[in-house]
C-alpha cells in the first residue's frame, strides 16, 4: 500500500472534477456523497498506510517532471511516519468535515461548488504532506492557499468574505515568498530539491551555517503565514467570514496546520541551526500568548476560536523551537481533533441559532441543546489541558520540552498561557450555554442529526486521543525512530510540570466560572479597573489599523503617484524623443509628416539605409 | 514523399495562412458568415502543421531541424564573390515552443474575432497576413527574411487596429506605427551591421563567426569594439521597444485599451514575444560577451519592469490596462531570465514567453466576452458578476491565478526558473524582484474580486452567462496553461538542447 499512496490524494481531486463539471447536474445530497466518499476513500488508505507504516520509511522516485540543464526534477512520493500520521489526520478531518457540512450547507444553492473546492482543498493538502521534495511541497503549499481563499470567500457576494478572501491570499502569500525564495537558496546551496539530500547536506556541512540559518528562517517565514503567526496572524480570525465546516477544517487539519507541518518536515535544518530554533521558540511563544490575550475579549464565537487557534499554534512553533519534534507533531494531531469539535460544535450552535454569532446575545443553550454542549464542553476542556482530555498530554510534552530546553522565559509564556487558554475558553463556555437565554425561544431550532455524529467522533478522539503517547512515549519514540532527530530529552521528567499547569489551567476555569456563571465577580472586574488595556486587547493591538496606515494607504499613493509620472514624465519624454526623430527625418527628406505617410516614412528611411549599408560593406570586405 | 514533405514543413507552416487567404479572396465581400467560416478555418492549417512540426521535432538533436535553405538573390560585386540573400527557414528549440504557441493563440483569436461587424473580409486577410509574418519571424534562419516579415507583421497590425479598434483607435495605431517604426529602423541599422560586419545574413554562419574564439576576441577588444557594442545596443533597443521595457512602454498600454479584444490576443499574446525571441536569438546569442557584461543592466531593467508594472496595475480603473501594465511587469520577468544567462534562466524566459502567451490570450478572450455583455471593462461599473455568469467569472478567476502565477499553471513553472537563474547570479536584485510576486496576487486579486465578488452592480443583473463558443476557447487556453504547469517538460523538454548550445557558449 505505501508504495500505491499516491492515489490518497487522487480520490478528493477526481471529487473536485466530477463536482466541479457536474454542478448543476447534482443534487445537493449527490455533492455531499461523492465528496464524502472521496474522502472516506483517502482516509481508508491512509489508515492502511499507517499500519504497514511502522518504522521506516519509503520514497519513490516518481516522473520526471521538468529538466533545464543538467538538472532534472521528479516529482514522487515519500512516507515516513510523520506524513503518515499527517494523511490520516487530514483525511479524517475532511471525511467529517464533509459528512457534517450536508447538514451545515443545507439550503445554499452552490453545494456541489463548496464539495468541489473541499475536495481539492484535501488533496492539495493531501499532496503537500507527501512531498518528497522541496519544489513539489511548494507547489502544494501554494494550492493549499488558493483553496483557503476560495473557501474563504465562498460567499463571494458578501463585501467582509470578499475582503477576508483578499486578505488570506495575500498576508500568506507575503509569507509564501519567504518560502519560495528558501527553496530557491536550497537548491542553489545544496544541489536538490530532495528533501532526504538536502538533510545530508546539512549534516555533512556542505552548507555554510549563515546559509543553513538564512534558509531555516525563510523556511519559517513561510510557516508564520500559513500559520497564522506574528506578525503575519491578521487573516487567521477575518478568515471566519467562511462558512463554518471550512473554519474547521482550516484550523485543524488543512491550512494553518501546514506551517506546523513545514517547520517539523523540515526539522534537521532548524536543528541546524540555533538561531533559526531561536527565532521559531520565541516567536511560537510571544504568539501564544498574545493571541490568548487578544481571545480574552472577543465577542464573536468563531473570532474567540480563530485566536486560540493562533494561540495554539504559537504552542506547537514553541515546542518545535525547544527541540521538542514530537511535542509539537503530537499537539497538532489533539489539536486537530478538538479544534475540528470546537469549531463544529459552534457552526451547530451557529445553526440553532439561524446564524447569530455574537456571544453576548447567546446564552442558556445547555437547556435545549444538551448534547452540542457536551461537545463544546470536552473541547474545551481538551484544549484547556485538563487530565485526561487529549490536549492535557500534548500540552505536557511541550510545556516540558521548553522546560528542558532551558528557555526559561519560553516555558512561563507557556504556563501563563495555558491559564488565559482555559479562561477564555469557559468564558465563551458559560455565555453561550449557561446563564439566561438572551433569544427568542422561537428563534432556536434543532440540529440536524448529520452534524451530530461527525462531533461525537472528534469528542471521543478529544477524550481519548492523547494516550497514544502513554505507555512510555510511544507516539514520540515512533515519530523519532530513522528519522534522525534527536528526541527531546526526558530527564527527570518531573510530574511537577503536568501538575503545575493542570493547576494554572483550573484557576482560569473558576476564574471564569466565578465571573460569567456564579456572578460572584462582576463581569468588569478586569476590564473596569484597566479600560485603556481592554480597548487595546478589544481592538487586537491595533495590528489591522497598524498596517493599513503603514502599508496599505501609502502603497496606493505611490501608485497614483507613479500613475502620474508615467502619464507626464515617462508618456511625455519618450513623445518629445520620437517626435524629434520624426521631424529630423521629415526635415531630411523633405516629407511632411502626416500620420498617414509616417508608415512610408520609415520605410523609405529603411530601404535608403539598407542601399547605403549594402554598398558601404564593400569598404570593410 | 511524405519525407520529403516533412523536410520542408516550416516553409509550408509558413505559408499554410494563404490557403484561407484564397479562400477568402473567392468569397464575395457581402457574405460575412462564409467569410468568417473561411478566416476561422484559415488557422486550421497552420495549427495543425505546427503541431505535427511538434511531434516531429527531436528534443535530443543538436541544432537547427527542418532547414530549408534556398539561393533566393544575389548581390553581384566587381572584386569579390557576391552576397547571397537565402530563403532559409528551420526550426530549433528556442522558435518550435514560440511557433506552435503562435498558431494556437492565432486560432483562438480568430474565434474571438467572430463577432467583428464591418469589413470582415479585410479583417480576415489581414489577419491572416499577420499570423504568416509571426510564423516567419519565429521560422526564419535569416536576417533579411526576419526582417521581412517582422514588418510584415508591422503594418498588418497597424490596420488591424486602426480599423476595427475602439473609438481612439486610430490614435493607438499611430502611437504604435510611431514607437515600432522607430525599433525597426534601429533592427534595420543593426542588421545592416552586422551584415558589413559578418559578410552574411545567415544565423547558422552568424552564430558560427560570433562564437568563434578568435572572433570573439577581436570583436570584444580593439577598434571594431565600439561599432559591435553599437550594434549590439541597436538590436536591444529594437526588441526593447517590442517586448517593452520601461520607459518604452506608453504606446502598448493605447493599443491594449483600443485595439479588438482579438487583436490584443495576438498582440499581447504573440508579438510582445517577438521582443523576447529577438533579445534571446540575437542578443544573446550574437552577441554573447556583450551580453554578458550588460546582464546587470538586464536586470536592474528587468526589476523595474516588475515592480513599476506591478505597481502600476494597481491602481488602474480599466481592466484592460491592469492588463497592459501586469504585462509590463511580466516581461520584467523575462529580462530577469536573460539576465541570469543560464540554463534555468533562458528556460524560464522562454517559458515566460510562452505562457505569458497564453495566459493575456486567455484574459482578453475575457475581455471581450466581458465588453460584448457589460459594454464596460471598468472596475468601477462592475462587480458581483459571479452570481450572473458563474463560468465567466470562474474563467477569469482561473485566469487571473495563472496571472499570479499560480504553481499548477504555466506561470509559476516560468517565473520559478527566472528566479532559479537569477538567483545564481545576482541574489540581490532577484530577492527584490519576489516583493513583485506579492503585488502581482494584490493587483490581480483587486481586479478579479472587484469583478465578480461582492454584491451585484444592478445594471448587470441581466447578464447573460458564456455561449459555448466562447466557453470552449476560453477552456482550450486555460488547459495549455494547466498542462505546462502540470507537466512542464511537455513544453520544456524540445528546448532543452537549444538552450544548453546558447549557454554553453557564453561560457562562464
Amino acid at each position: 500500500m505505501v508504495a500505491n499512496a499516491w492515489i490518497i490524494p487522487l480520490f478528493p481531486l477526481i471529487a473536485f472534477l466530477i463536482l466541479l463539471a457536474g454542478r448543476n447536474a447534482f443534487s445537493q445530497n449527490t455533492a455531499a456523497w461523492v465528496g464524502s466518499v472521496a474522502a472516506l476513500l483517502s482516509l481508508g488508505s491512509s489508515a492502511a498506510v499507517l499500519m504497514e507504516r511502522l518504522g521506516g520509511s519509503d520514497s519513490l522516485a516518481g516522473l520526471e517532471w521538468l529538466s533545464f540543464g543538467e538538472t532534472t526534477i521528479r516529482f514522487g512520493i515519500e512516507v515516513n511516519q510523520l506524513n503518515a500520521l499527517m494523511l490520516l489526520i487530514v483525511s479524517g478531518v475532511s471525511f467529517l468535515v464533509q459528512v457534517y457540512s450536508a447538514g451545515y450547507m443545507k439550503g445554499d444553492g452552490r453545494v456541489s461548488v463548496f464539495y468541489a473546492y473541499l475536495g481539492l482543498f484535501t488533496f492539495s493538502m493531501l499532496g503537500l504532506v507527501i512531498s518528497p521534495n522541496l519544489l513539489q511541497l511548494y507547489l502544494f503549499w501554494e494550492l493549499v492557499g488558493v483553496c483557503s481563499f476560495l473557501l474563504i470567500g465562498f460567499w463571494y457576494f458578501k463585501p467582509e468574505a470578499k475582503r477576508a478572501a483578499k486578505k488570506a491570499f495575500i498576508v500568506t502569500r507575503i509569507g509564501d515568498i519567504g518560502l519560495f525564495i528558501a527553496v530557491i537558496l536550497t537548491f542553489i546551496h545544496a544541489g536538490s530539491f530532495e528533501l532526504a539530500q538536502v538533510f545530508d547536506a546539512v549534516k555533512a556541512g556542505e552548507i555554510p551555517p549563515g546559509t543553513v540559518t538564512l534558509i531555516a528562517l525563510l523556511i519559517f517565514v513561510g510557516a508564520v503565514g500559513k500559520s497564522g503567526q506574528f506578525p503575519l496572524h491578521t487573516w487567521l480570525p477575518d478568515a471566519m467570514e467562511g462558512p463554518t465546516p471550512v473554519s474547521a477544517l482550516i484550523h485543524a487539519a488543512t491550512m494553518v496546520a501546514a506551517g506546523v507541518y513545514l517547520v517539523a518536515r523540515t526539522f534537521p535544518v532548524f536543528e541546524a541551526s540555533p538561531a533559526a530554533m531561536n527565532a521559531v521558540a520565541w516567536t511560537g511563544a510571544f504568539t501564544a500568548i498574545f493571541a490568548a490575550s487578544i481571545g480574552l475579549v472577543q465577542n464573536d464565537i468563531k473570532r474567540v476560536l480563530a485566536y486560540s487557534t493562533v494561540s495554539q499554534l504559537g504552542y506547537m512553533m514553541l515546542a518545535l523551537g525547544s527541540a521538542g519534534y514530537a511535542a509539537g507533531v503530537f499537539h497538532l494531531m489533539t489539536h486537530a481533533f478538538f479544534k475540528a469539535l470546537l469549531f463544529l460544535a459552534a457552526g451547530a450552535v451557529i445553526v440553532a441559532l439561524h446564524h447569530e454569532q455574537d456571544i453576548r446575545r447567546m446564552g442558556g443553550l445547555w437547556e435545549t441543546h444538551r448534547t452540542v454542549g457536551w461537545f463544546f464542553l470536552t473541547g474545551c476542556l481538551a484544549i484547556s489541558g485538563i487530565p485526561p482530555f487529549a490536549g492535557f498530554f500534548s500540552k505536557d510534552e511541550i510545556l516540558l520540552a521548553a522546560f528542558h530546553d532551558g528557555r526559561t522565559g519560553v516555558f512561563l509564556v507557556g504556563v501563563v498561557t495555558a491559564f488565559l487558554t482555559s479562561f477564555y475558553m469557559f468564558r465563551l463556555f458559560f455565555l453561550v450555554f449557561r446563564g439566561e437565554r438572551r433569544m427568542e425561544a422561537k428563534k432556536v431550532g434543532p440540529v440536524p442529526r448529520v452534524m451530530i455524529w461527525p462531533m461525537g467522533i472528534l469528542a471521543l478522539l478529544s477524550v481519548l486521543g492523547g494516550f497514544v503517547e502513554y505507555p512510555g512515549h510511544g507516539l514520540s519514540r515512533w515519530l523519532s525512530e530513522g528519522s534522525g532527530i534527536v528526541p527531546a530529552a526526558e530527564g527527570e521528567a518531573s510530574f511537577l510540570v503536568p501538575l503545575f499547569s493542570t493547576v494554572v489551567s483550573l484557576t482560569g476555569i473558576v476564574l471564569a466560572w466565578a465571573m460569567y456563571d456564579n456572578k460572584s465577580l462582576p463581569r468588569d472586574f478586569f476590564s473596569r479597573p484597566l479600560p485603556w488595556t481592554w480597548r487595546l486587547l478589544h481592538r487586537k493591538y491595533y495590528v489591522d489599523e497598524a498596517y493599513g496606515k503603514v502599508i496599505v494607504t501609502p502603497y496606493g499613493w505611490l501608485g497614483h503617484f507613479l500613475a502620474g509620472f508615467d502619464r507626464y514624465i515617462v508618456g511625455g519624454a519618450v513623445r518629445a524623443v520620437v517626435k524629434g526623430v520624426l521631424l529630423t527625418g521629415a526635415l531630411v527628406t523633405g516629407i511632411q509628416n502626416g500620420q498617414a505617410q509616417t508608415y512610408a516614412l520609415v520605410s523609405v528611411i529603411g530601404l535608403v539605409l539598407l542601399i547605403v549599408g549594402l554598398t558601404a560593406g564593400r569598404l570593410f570586405g | 514523399m511524405m519525407e520529403s514533405f516533412f523536410n520542408v514543413l516550416p516553409t509550408w507552416l509558413v505559408f499554410s495562412p494563404l490557403l484561407g487567404v484564397v479562400a477568402l479572396l473567392l468569397i464575395p465581400g457581402k457574405k460575412a458568415g462564409w467569410l468568417k467560416a473561411a478566416g476561422l478555418f484559415g488557422t486550421l492549417p497552420p495549427l495543425v502543421l505546427s503541431l505535427l512540426l511538434y511531434g516531429r521535432f527531436d528534443p535530443a538533436a543538436k541544432g537547427v531541424q527542418f532547414e530549408q535553405s534556398i539561393l533566393w538573390f544575389q548581390i553581384p560585386l566587381p572584386q569579390s564573390p557576391p552576397w547571397e540573400i537565402t530563403f532559409h527557414l528551420g526550426a530549433d528549440g528556442l522558435s518550435l515552443p514560440l511557433t506552435v504557441m503562435a498558431t494556437l493563440v492565432s486560432a483562438l483569436a480568430a474565434c474571438a474575432s467572430l463577432p467583428i461587424r464591418k469589413r470582415q473580409k479585410e479583417y480576415f486577410l489581414l489577419f491572416l497576413f499577420l499570423e504568416m509574418g509571426m510564423l516567419g519571424v519565429f521560422l526564419a534562419r535569416n536576417l533579411f527574411l526576419f526582417f521581412l516579415f517582422f514588418e510584415m507583421t508591422l503594418i498588418t497590425l497597424y490596420f488591424l487596429i486602426g480599423i476595427w479598434g475602439y473609438v481612439d483607435r486610430e490614435k493607438a495605431a499611430n502611437r504604435f506605427l510611431l514607437y515600432n517604426g522607430l525599433g525597426s529602423a534601429f533592427l534595420l541599422l543593426g542588421v545592416i551591421g552586422l551584415f558589413v560586419l559578418f559578410q552574411s545574413l545567415d544565423y547558422n554562419r552568424l552564430q558560427e563567426l560570433a562564437n568563434d574564439p578568435q572572433t570573439r576576441r577581436m570583436l570584444s577588444g580593439g577598434p571594431v569594439s565600439p561599432i559591435v557594442w553599437g550594434i549590439f545596443l541597436c538590436f536591444v533597443l529594437a526588441f526593447g521597444i517590442k517586448l517593452p521595457v520601461f520607459p518604452f512602454h506608453t504606446w502598448m498600454l493605447k493599443v491594449h485599451t483600443e485595439a479588438s479584444p482579438a487583436v490584443v490576443m495576438i498582440h499581447s499574446g504573440v508579438l510582445l514575444k517577438m521582443g523576447a525571441y529577438g533579445l534571446i536569438r540575437f542578443g544573446v546569442e550574437l552577441f554573447p560577451d556583450q551580453v554578458r557584461a550588460s546582464a546587470v543592466l538586464l536586470a536592474v531593467l528587468g526589476l523595474i519592469n516588475i515592480l513599476y508594472g506591478a505597481v502600476l496595475a494597481f491602481v488602474q480603473e480599466d481592466l484592460k490596462r491592469v492588463l497592459a501594465y501586469s504585462s509590463v511587469s511580466h516581461m520584467g520577468i523575462i529580462l530577469f531570465g536573460i539576465a541570469a544567462l543560464n540554463a534555468p534562466g533562458l528556460t524560464g524566459a522562454v517559458f515566460q514567453a510562452v505562457s505569458h502567451g497564453f495566459i493575456s490570450a486567455l484574459l482578453f478572450f475575457f475581455i471581450g466576452s466581458l465588453y460584448e455583455r457589460t459594454g464596460t471593462t471598468r472596475i468601477g461599473e462592475l462587480g458581483g458578476l459571479a452570481r450572473q455568469a458563474p463560468v465567466l467569472t470562474g474563467i477569469f478567476l482561473a485566469g487571473g491565478m495563472a496571472l499570479l502565477g499560480l504553481p499548477g499553471m504555466s506561470g509559476f513553472i516560468s517565473e520559478f526558473l527566472a528566479f532559479l537563474g537569477l538567483f545564481q547570479k545576482q541574489p540581490g536584485l532577484a530577492a527584490a524582484g519576489t516583493l513583485g510576486l506579492v503585488l502581482a496576487a494584490v493587483y490581480t486579486l483587486r481586479a478579479v474580486l472587484k469583478t465578480g465578488f461582492g454584491p451585484l452592480a444592478e445594471h448587470l443583473s441581466k447578464t447573460v452567462d458564456t455561449r459555448p463558443s466562447e466557453a470552449l476557447p476560453m477552456l482550450t487556453l486555460l488547459a495549455c496553461i494547466i498542462l505546462i504547469g502540470v507537466w512542464p517538460n511537455v513544453l520544456g523538454e524540445p528546448m532543452q538542447t537549444t538552450l544548453q548550445t546558447i549557454v554553453s557558449r557564453i561560457g562562464g
